[in-house]
């Protein structure tokens, strides 16, 4: 009997036909159970022997079971493991990666930067009036500076503006100094269209007033941005220069090497100055100075990353726009 | 304007190295765009005379030619149309290399005549670009002199100048900032010419109509001029400019123009009738032929010179202050000369240059402004450098009208200097500055100066003007670099929309950015909205209007790229409806999930609806999509159009692109979504975590499948009482048993008590209330 349980238990299967043989020998109905049933009908001398015995098959039996538990567990943990393997290497599943555009992503960090420094994020509209994007920033009528920025018309007399600061006067119209803002946004200039020349660009624009502002201050605000951008101890440059809204004016550069030809050479960024009296006159504003200084995004985003053209911006081709990923 | 480092050598003396210089002018704001260097005319070129010119037989244009080259008479070939008797020109000698040409001349045989030698060009020589004939020179030069002697190479500084600064259109008004940064003396062309005498007779006559318009007009006579080709140092110099001699009396004016800033025209006196000239505003419907050979109808804004018509009128000559007419200059046998030199309003001329599309070497100036006060002295000048090219008399008297208004003088305090500049200049060494741009400086004063500025400084009118003047003399490289200690504290808003861009690139969105040109054959293919805005100088027609939507630039895009099996595109812009506003847009087409070795996941409408519900999460806003009428989104499938509602306010729609517009782009299909910025967060607060357990209902509606699923939500929630706090479908079926057109929607409700376990009775309660709910709308329960 003892062999034929231990047969039952080495061809169970699975643990259902594990629990079948328990069942068979071990469950109420079970043959020891049974047989310890039995021992009660034998006389006493028989019963404690008997009693040994049977114990002792059923404790064999029992553990044959376990025995067999454990083997079925194994085997069937080893085909699960088998069924559930994947080819790791395989591509993985999902839609596009997704990334900000590069001039985005300059802008960001450029913000970033002057957030750093204290400044203020305004924006405002791209279609504008002469007046505040001429007038009010002492581009007298009919002068020739206004030929100088090419600009835009809408059949109804307004424009679309040719720089970010018109943004210096709707900001003075409405807040009292001092304050320290910083303009990012679209501008538009009507030229031919080349490698190098968008009708439609992207400018930053700080601006600074106070009761004391300097020409110093404004140069080191553009060596903290230069700082930040470049590196520690990078070089600056001003030269004097002319835009209608300041007096007065500049432009400035930074030192800094090509990283293509690994020369060290200026370059040059953007235009600056000390707010012209007329530009605060406008915004009714007195006895204040002020300094504003802003720059093209697109060549910052340009030279660095080896933009070779500036269209490619506007183009939205994915072979492009997927080359924007990664840090700055 | 091009300044050759010669000429300004004349005027201020010997200038360091060519990078020096070059920085030197930078740090004066004259910027330089680029240096030149020009050659000389090449070693074995000599002046030579042609003394025989005879056709060569065999040929129909080569003419044979003996010219004296100051030694002896050669031979030459010349297939040039002024090959004549008595021209002074350039020979190349046998042996001469004319880099220009890249050409080595040797004596050879040309259709049997020996020519010993080439008469050149002025592009051969590489003096300038011309090759309609031989050079011409005058004859102030011993023939068989060496030309790189009188035409030496040269280095031209390209500056790109500041429309304010009209001065320096001139090489004087270079030289005189140059001289004033260097410390040296000015030494100016004029300083020796005297003006004619205003009260002399000289048969001359100036009448202006309109003063305002032309505030100084001189004529200056000139009488017994031959005209002909200008000397070599003439032309050297007009070369280096940039320009082309013609003839010696145009070229002195030219070389005025550019020397002193000062425009000026040459009449031959016979045209101008009883020897009066004329400065008045065009007549409506008179019309001039210019010296470009076109014809201009003139507009009454027009500023003319004219002369008396013998019939009391007057007939327009020429284009004050733009361009002189074809028919009053002087011309090869012009002897008596009128030389007009004049001051006119800038305004007037910038706009009549414009009207009439011409840009000149006068206008350029008169528009930025010439010296209102230099008329008189420029007229004694030109002519005398005209007498002395073209000989001929100056006369000694000069006919003027007009005059300069005084400059006005502006308070100056030396103490701003350092104020704004924040660097030390002495106050004498400012004085010093001041006065070598030609400023007048009372200081009387300790920090209260009196300075003038002088004529030909338009832009210097208020003090900052002047404390730039002293900055830029003691250069821009001695600002310090300081930060203002301001009390200012920045809001920290994002008016950039920052966190969106990120979170929608993060979600796999790539960030295009498009013009805000379009055209309205490019917005009715989209079907977006009519054009508001409309450009009045567009850069052709499909970019003359401002967009009115975002979405139609997104499928462009899609369009752009057929290659990509995905696309997932946003983009953050202003459109230009009235008023402009801020808007995000976004397109979903082909897969939204793929590998490529298992089958894609098609983007589908709840991807899209997905989206928006995550970023409203995000914000804790209540969004609201509700079917649209498809006459107000066009662009959509009719069956797939959805208006959304952020925090109850209707910011803008999404759905699936109409299948027309698709076709229009050639596009599969594609999901676009805009909306209106920004998309507002609200405030974030936190509540206690419910403690409760809730109790859960399912009820299955059945109403016709055009009722969207939102009704039944609101009918649910406006029924299930106040302790409902969640509903949500979770089955949609059609077909058997249901009827056509009819549909089941399994919606499951939960409800919870703030402090207590609800009890079944209170929960069938509700669900009753809901239940009759449902039915008073029409529609009906599906048992089981």
């Amino acid at each position: 009997m003892h062999e034929e349980a231990r047969a039952d238990v080495e061809a169970a299967e699975d643990l259902r036909a594990l629990q079948e043989v328990r069942v068979k020998w071990l469950g109420k109905k079970g043959r020891i159970t049974q047989e310890l049933k039995g021992l009660g009908a034998l006389p006493s001398d028989e019963r404690r022997e008997a009693g040994q015995r049977i114990h002792a098959v059923k404790e064999a039996i029992e553990a044959a079971i376990e025995a067999r538990r454990a083997t079925i567990h194994r085997a069937e943990l080893a085909a699960r493991l088998a069924a559930e393997r994947v080819d790791v290497t395989l591509p993985g599943r999902s839609g596009p990666a997704g990334g900000l555009h590069l001039l985005t992503k300059v802008t960001h960090h450029l913000l970033d930067v002057f957030a750093g420094l204290g400044y203020e994020v305004v924006t405002g509209p791209e279609l504008e009036t002469d007046h505040y994007n001429f007038g009010a920033l002492n581009f007298p009528p009919e002068h020739p500076a206004r030929d100088e920025q090419d600009t835009f018309w809408t059949r109804d007399g307004r424009l679309l503006r040719t720089h970010t600061s018109p943004m210096q006067v709707r900001y003075m119209e409405t807040h009292a100094p001092p304050f320290k803002v910083v303009v990012p946004g679209k501008v538009f200039r009507n030229e031919a269209v080349d490698a190098t020349h968008e009708a439609q660009f992207h400018q930053l624009e700080a601006l600074v007033v106070g009761e004391r502002i300097t020409m110093a201050d404004l140069r080191g605000a553009i060596q903290e941005m230069a700082d930040a951008l470049f590196g520690e101890g990078t070089r600056t440059r001003l030269q004097p220069t002319f835009f209608p809204f300041v007096e007065p004016g500049a432009e400035f550069a930074i030192r800094w090497t090509h990283p293509k030809t690994g020369r060290d050479e200026w370059l040059e960024l953007g235009g600056c100055g000390m707010v012209h009296p007329n530009v605060f006159a406008a915004a009714g504003y007195e006895g204040v100075t002020g300094f504003a200084f802003g720059f093209g995004i697109e060549r910052l985003a340009m030279v660095p990353y080896g933009v070779p053209d500036i269209r490619w911006f506007y183009q939205s081709d994915l072979r492009v726009l997927e080359q924007f990923e990664g840090a700055l | 304007m091009n300044v050759p480092r010669s000429w300004l050598e004349a005027l201020v003396g010997p200038l360091p190295a060519t990078e020096e210089v070059v920085d030197l002018l930078d740090g004066l704001g004259l910027a330089v765009e680029q240096v030149v260097e020009r050659p000389a005319i090449p070693d074995g070129v000599v002046l030579a005379e042609i003394v025989e010119a005879t056709p060569v037989e065999a040929s129909d244009h080569l003419i044979r030619a003996v010219v004296d080259d100051g030694t002896q008479r050669r031979t030459v070939v010349s297939g040039a149309p002024n090959t004549t008797v008595g021209l002074r020109t350039a020979l190349a000698t046998p042996g001469t290399y004319l880099p220009a040409a890249d050409l080595t001349v040797e004596a050879r045989e040309l259709r049997g005549v020996p020519s010993d030698g080439m008469l050149c060009s002025p592009r051969e020589l590489g003096a300038y670009d011309d090759a309609r004939g031989l050079a011409a020179f005058a004859d102030d030069l011993p023939l068989g002199t060496p030309l790189a002697d009188v035409w030496p190479a040269e280095t031209v500084f390209e500056l790109e100048l500041t429309p304010n600064r009209a001065d320096a259109f001139g090489v004087l008004g270079v030289a005189r900032d140059l001289a004033a940064k260097l410390g040296r003396e000015l030494a100016h062309p004029a300083a020796a010419d005297r003006p004619g005498d205003d009260a002399g007779d000289d048969g001359l006559a100036v009448v202006v109509e309109d003063p305002a318009a032309a505030p100084h007009v001189a004529l200056q006579r000139i009488d017994g001029v031959r005209v002909g080709p200008s000397p070599a140092w003439l032309q050297h110099r007009l070369a280096a400019l940039g320009l082309r001699p013609r003839t010696n009396v145009v070229d002195v004016t030219n070389y005025v123009t550019h020397e002193l800033g000062q425009p000026s025209h040459a009449y031959d006196l016979r045209v101008l009738q009883d020897g009066v000239l004329e400065v008045r505003p065009a007549r409506s419907g008179e019309r001039v032929a210019l010296l470009d050979g076109d014809t201009y109808d003139l507009d009454p804004a027009d500023l003319v010179i004219a002369t008396p018509d013998g019939a009391g009128g007057s007939t327009p000559v020429g284009l004050a202050g733009v361009m002189g007419g074809l028919h009053d200059s002087v011309r090869d046998d012009t002897t008596a000369v009128a030389l007009e030199v004049a001051h006119f309003d800038p305004v007037r001329i910038r706009a009549s240059a414009k009207r009439h599309g011409l840009h000149t070497d006068a206008h350029l100036r008169f528009e930025r402004g010439v010296d209102p006060a230099l008329p008189p002295l420029a007229a004694a000048y030109t002519a005398r450098r005209i007498a002395e090219v073209a000989g001929g008399t100056v006369h000694p008297a000069l006919s003027r009208v007009g005059g300069a208004p005084a400059p006005g003088a502006i308070r100056f305090r030396p103490s701003r200097v350092p104020f704004l500049m924040a660097f030390d200049v002495p106050p004498a060494t400012q004085r010093t500055y001041l006065e070598a741009l030609g400023c007048t400086v009372d200081a009387q004063e300790d920090d209260a100066w009196t300075v003038t500025p002088p004529t030909w400084r338009f832009d210097l009118g208020i003090e900052e003007d002047l404390v730039e003047e002293v900055g830029r003399l003691h250069g821009y490289e001695h600002i310090g670099a300081t930060r203002p200690d301001l009390a200012f504290t920045p809001r920290r808003t994002d008016p950039t929309h920052r966190a969106l861009r990120e979170e929608l690139a993060h979600e796999g969105f790539h960030e295009v950015i498009h013009y805000v040109f379009t055209g309205d054959e490019a917005l009715a293919r989209a079907r977006a909205p009519e054009a508001t805005v409309a450009l009045a100088n567009p850069q052709g027609v499909e970019r003359s209007r401002l967009r009115t939507a975002l979405y139609p630039g997104l499928l462009d895009a899609a369009a752009g790229n057929p290659q990509a099996p995905s696309l997932a595109l946003f983009e953050v812009g202003r459109v230009f409806l009235e008023p402009e506003r801020e808007r995000v847009a976004w397109l979903l087409a082909g897969a939204y999930a793929r590998d490529g070795w298992t089958p894609d996941t098609p983007v589908a409408w709840p991807h899209v609806a997905g989206l928006l519900e995550r970023l409203a999460a995000r914000r804790r806003a209540d969004l609201t999509l509700r079917p649209a009428d498809p006459d107000d989104v066009p662009m959509l499938h009719p069956g797939v159009a959805a208006r959304v509602a952020w925090n109850g306010v209707d910011v803008g729609f999404a759905g699936r692109v109409h299948p027309e517009v698709a076709d229009a782009y050639g596009l599969d299909g594609a999901f676009v979504a805009e909306l209106d910025l920004p998309l507002a967060a609200r405030r974030l607060a936190v509540a206690d975590v419910a403690r409760q357990p809730y109790a859960e209902r399912d009820l299955a509606v059945v109403a016709p499948d055009d009722v969207p699923y939102a009704d039944l939500e609101t009918l649910v929630r406006g029924a299930a009482g106040d302790r409902l706090v969640e509903v949500f479908p979770f089955d949609v079926y059609a077909g058997a048993p249901l009827a056509d057109g009819e549909r089941s929607v399994a919606i499951r409700m939960r409800w919870r008590h703030p402090e207590r376990a609800l009890r079944d009775e209170e929960v069938d309660a509700d669900l009753a209330n809901v239940v009759a709910a449902v039915r008073a709308a029409g529609h009906s329960i599906r048992e089981g």
